[in-house]
């Protein structure tokens, strides 16, 4: 494949890197728009495609896109369907009031909005629990609310592991981290190529199984909850292991192999694997 | 009037609109008609307010107004009226905190000007009038001048950025010497004489051989007030002109250092009051850019290079653009790109003593070059206006 | 000459940010970009089809005054000549920009800005870019002063530039448009010129094709190039990941 072709405002698509063999109307991404060039002759009039933010240019010739990646870290957006995971601030009658992000106004998740919640058997959450729940609704306009839930509404049930989380350790890592953990965790279960150059998780599970496993849920907000209850009595020490492969990974972008040897110098740094 | 904006839009209907109401609904329309109207109807392209393009409106100054102030002017350009007062306080260089450390490298940098040729003195000037803040202008909007502006109300973001281009334009074109706000004291020479005049201020010229130095008491601060009493666009210019003619008219009482009372007195003879001595006569011209397309900033068009641009305007042969000057306050919410030129003349020789241009992409060294012609022909009519004042 | 550095979105709960260091004027800001946000005040105030521009400058050892209110005023204009407030999510919402001054000298009263503003230009340019703020042009600005010999100098020091006969600030777009002028001093319109033809060769550089190939050779030594340069190696290290599997 060719050199990768970084777009900067203003510039426009190379006519070469535009997937050609498709009858199929070309699908435009974010960060890119079609603009009209005025041509001496009147009525005629070609159209070029150009960008908008500084980005990645990516084409998928089978599906006939062309997108823009854009920087990835950025601030955490609520946008509906996305899986949080969210900090309870305090409750009211109807409602929990938790944090997302810093710093910005508190979600509210549903007193009743757990998996066969009723008025009797309605989770009891305190200040500080940490949930992991879906984005219902994001609202309109200034103030808006945004609203969460932990059971799917169609269902009635609490899927992918919604719900409170008991136990664990929650970790802080970037948006893009976050988004390429949810891809990697996701794509997991045919275990063939890494995903997005993630190979962290598969070499963690591989090196902690003898210790029991640990659980993991990935929140879009750039936050990761770590859980390894049955590790006994080293839980805590594999729990902050685990935490501190992700975010080194996070914050040294680091290549696969790297990824491979972090692993074992942090195990072997801790004592958890000979 | 009506009838060229009517026949250059079809949608209008045939009901009876007056100018004045088509003017509000649709005021790109109505300009845009005025300025380019039909061919065969033999009109002039005219501004909607009946002047040419590069045409100011008119301009009327009056000098001495205000009998409380040192200077004072008024200056209306069309309709809007700016009015300037100078006052003078006086500054003893003891309340200076910094002064008694900055005299020792002052005395030395006051040498040299002697010897020097008129660049140090310059520089002199520029570090006593901007680094003491001898000059503070001040402008205010908050006077019920025009709809947008609540009268009593905290300066505006504008009337803040007019006030820091005012004093920014008072300190590049140094246009106030700071000689002429300098108090000198000649200490009496103990050694040769016991007794000479104390009273001996500003009296720089009597040079006295291995007597001590003159050394400056104090000096005046000038506040100058802008109040824009209408604003009907371009208030810049009409603060500009004004603080120019309130300069032009400032006097400054005779004031010396006097030694027993260890305090500084004004003479209060008006004949022994002085004028300010300027430098120059920079006069500002403002312009802002009409595009014919009104939605031209969010079309979906691939945006032309600049000399495309260029070659685009002229195989075009209706005009895209129109550079109005000393636009009107219905202009300049029409308009986004802004020009302003400061010109002087000297010995007949044009000097450009600050350009700016900003908010759009349109206009570029060829119409520079046509807006500095313009702003000097408005510099002769500006100087005529002044002048009888 | 030691060339300008900036590196971006090191900030990590803004949009996008950006440092901006100059060596040759000593200035080094540090920017800030949120959009689209939600902005307070009266609804009606806001312009319903676009986006609004915000642009705060803070000095770094004082208050802001009056200075920052002209030099605000003039951003605003600049940057969001080339933001594109229409675009989905935008109309009737905010871009807020805030340029914090943290090193360098700072500017007296009453002073112009002129020597600032290139690299606040660029810290805001770059900041904006980071947030994926959409720009239908990039721009590139320098500071340029002519001395008393009629000589023109890039970038003068701050020292230099109160020397200057005439200084002027001039910013470029990626298409070569004007999008700036800001000259102070005494000149006339032929040195303008000539200050003009500088400006386009020092922010365009010499090989100025507009062509979005990775010529990296020959766009270094420009300031656009410089601009171009910092983007994509942000976008480099942040798909490294995935530019080692194609």
């Amino acid at each position: 494949m060719s050199a990768p072709v970084v777009l900067l405002p203003g510039d426009e698509v190379p006519h070469d890197r535009l997937p050609t063999k498709n009858s199929n109307p070309l699908r435009l991404g974010p960060g890119l728009r079609l603009l009209s060039q005025p041509s001496p002759k009147a009525g005629d009039s070609n159209h070029v495609l150009t960008a908008t933010q500084a980005g990645l240019l990516t084409t998928d010739a089978k599906r006939n896109t062309v997108s823009l990646l854009s920087f990835p870290n950025r601030r955490y957006v609520p946008t509906t369907n996305d899986l949080i995971i969210a900090q309870i601030h305090h409750s009211s009658i109807d409602f929990f009031h938790c944090i997302v992000t810093p710093n910005t106004a508190h979600a509210l998740l549903g007193q009743l909005s757990f998996e066969g919640a009723n008025k009797k058997t309605r989770p009891m959450l305190k200040q500080g629990e940490l949930v992991y729940a879906r984005v219902q609704s994001v609202g309109v306009g200034a103030g808006a609310e945004v609203e969460l839930t932990c059971v799917n509404p169609a269902t009635g049930k609490a899927d992918g592991g919604l719900g409170p989380l008991a136990g664990g350790m929650v970790f802080d890592v970037s948006t893009g981290m976050a988004a390429r953990l949810i891809r990697a965790s996701s794509a997991s279960a045919d275990e063939t190529d890494p995903v997005d150059g993630l190979i962290i998780l598969g070499e963690l599970g591989r090196k902690l199984e003898s210790l029991g496993g640990f659980e993991l849920a990935v929140g879009r907000n750039g936050k990761v909850w770590v859980d390894c209850s049955n590790a006994g009595e080293g839980s805590v020490s594999v729990t902050v292991a685990i935490g501190r492969c992700l975010q080194e990974t996070d914050q040294h972008n680091l290549h696969p192999h790297d990824q491979k040897k972090l692993v074992t110098r942090i195990l072997r740094d801790m004592k958890l694997v000979s | 009037m009506a009838s060229s904006a009517a026949a250059s839009n079809p949608t209008i209907p045939s009901l009876n609109l007056p100018p004045s109401q088509f003017a509000r609904l649709q005021p790109h329309a109505y300009l845009l008609a005025h300025l380019s109207p039909p061919a065969a109807s033999d009109q002039p392209s005219v501004r909607a307010n009946g002047r040419a393009t590069s045409q100011f409106r008119v301009t009327s100054a009056n000098a001495g107004s205000l009998t409380h102030t040192n200077g004072s002017a008024v200056v209306r350009i069309g309709d809007t009226a700016a009015v300037c007062g100078v006052r003078a306080e006086l500054l003893h260089t003891e309340d200076i905190a910094s002064w008694s450390v900055s005299t020792a490298s002052e005395a030395e940098a006051g040498n040299t000007s002697q010897k020097g040729g008129s660049k140090t003195e310059d520089e002199e000037d520029r570090d006593h009038v901007q680094d003491l803040n001898l000059l503070v202008p001040n402008i205010s909007l908050s006077t019920g001048c025009a709809p947008g502006f609540t009268p009593g109300a905290p300066p505006s973001t504008l009337a803040q950025s007019l006030s820091h281009e005012i004093l920014s334009l008072l300190h590049t074109t140094r246009l106030v010497k700071a000689d002429d706000l300098r108090i000198w004291y000649q200490p009496p020479n103990l050694e040769s004489e016991e007794f000479r005049n104390a009273g001996e201020g500003m009296d720089v010229d009597s040079e006295q051989t291995g007597g001590p130095e003159p050394e400056i008491k104090a000096f005046w601060v000038l506040y100058i007030d802008i109040m824009i009493i209408s604003l009907a666009g371009n208030p810049f210019d009409a603060a500009w002109a004004s603080v120019l003619a309130a300069l032009r008219d400032t006097k400054l009482p005779k004031a010396w250092w006097d030694a027993d009372n260890e305090t500084v007195l004004c003479s209060d003879n008006i004949s022994d009051a002085q004028k300010l001595s300027l430098r120059g006569l920079p006069v500002s011209s403002s312009f802002c850019t009409f595009e014919a397309d009104a939605a031209a900033g969010w079309r979906s068009v691939v945006i032309p290079n600049a000399d495309e641009l260029k070659s685009q305007a002229q195989k075009q042969g209706s005009q895209q653009r129109w550079i109005l000057a000393d636009p009107d306050g219905y202009e300049e919410g029409l308009s986004q790109e802004r020009v302003c030129v400061v010109v002087d003349i000297e010995d007949g020789k044009t000097v450009i003593v600050k350009m700016e241009k900003h908010g759009g992409w349109a206009v570029d060294s060829d119409d520079l070059r046509q807006l500095v012609d313009v702003s000097a022909k408005r510099w002769h009519e500006m100087k005529r206006i002044l002048d009888q004042c | 000459m030691v060339g300008p550095t900036a590196s971006l979105s090191i900030l990590q709960r803004a949009d996008g940010s950006a440092t901006y260091k100059c060596p040759a004027t000593g200035y080094t800001i540090l920017s800030a970009v949120n959009g689209p946000v939600e902005l307070p005040g009266r609804r009606d105030a806001l312009k319903p089809e676009d986006a609004t521009v915000e642009v705060f400058v803070k000095p770094g050892t004082t208050t802001g005054g009056v200075g920052e209110r002209a030099i605000e005023t003039t951003l605003k204009s600049v940057l969001g000549d080339i933001v594109l407030g229409r675009e989905k999510g935008f109309p009737r919402r905010g871009v807020v920009l805030t340029l914090n001054i943290v090193g360098g000298e700072n500017v007296e009263r009453g002073d112009s800005y002129l020597t600032l503003l290139p690299a606040l230009l660029h810290a805001g340019l770059l900041a904006m870019i980071s947030a994926s703020i959409p720009l239908s042009m990039t721009l590139s600005a320098v500071l340029l002063g002519v001395t008393d010999s009629g000589e023109i100098v890039q970038n003068p020091s701050p020292a230099a530039a109160k020397s200057a006969v005439s200084l002027h600030v001039l910013a470029i777009s990626s298409k070569d448009h004007l999008l700036l002028n800001q000259s102070r001093g005494r000149f006339d319109f032929d040195t303008w010129e000539l200050i003009r033809a500088r400006a386009l060769s020092i922010c365009q550089g010499a090989a100025n094709d507009g062509d979005v190939a990775m010529g990296e050779g020959t766009n270094t030594a420009s300031v656009n190039g410089f601009i171009r340069e910092t983007a994509e190696d942000q976008i480099y290290s942040a798909y490294a990941h995935k530019l080692d599997s194609i």
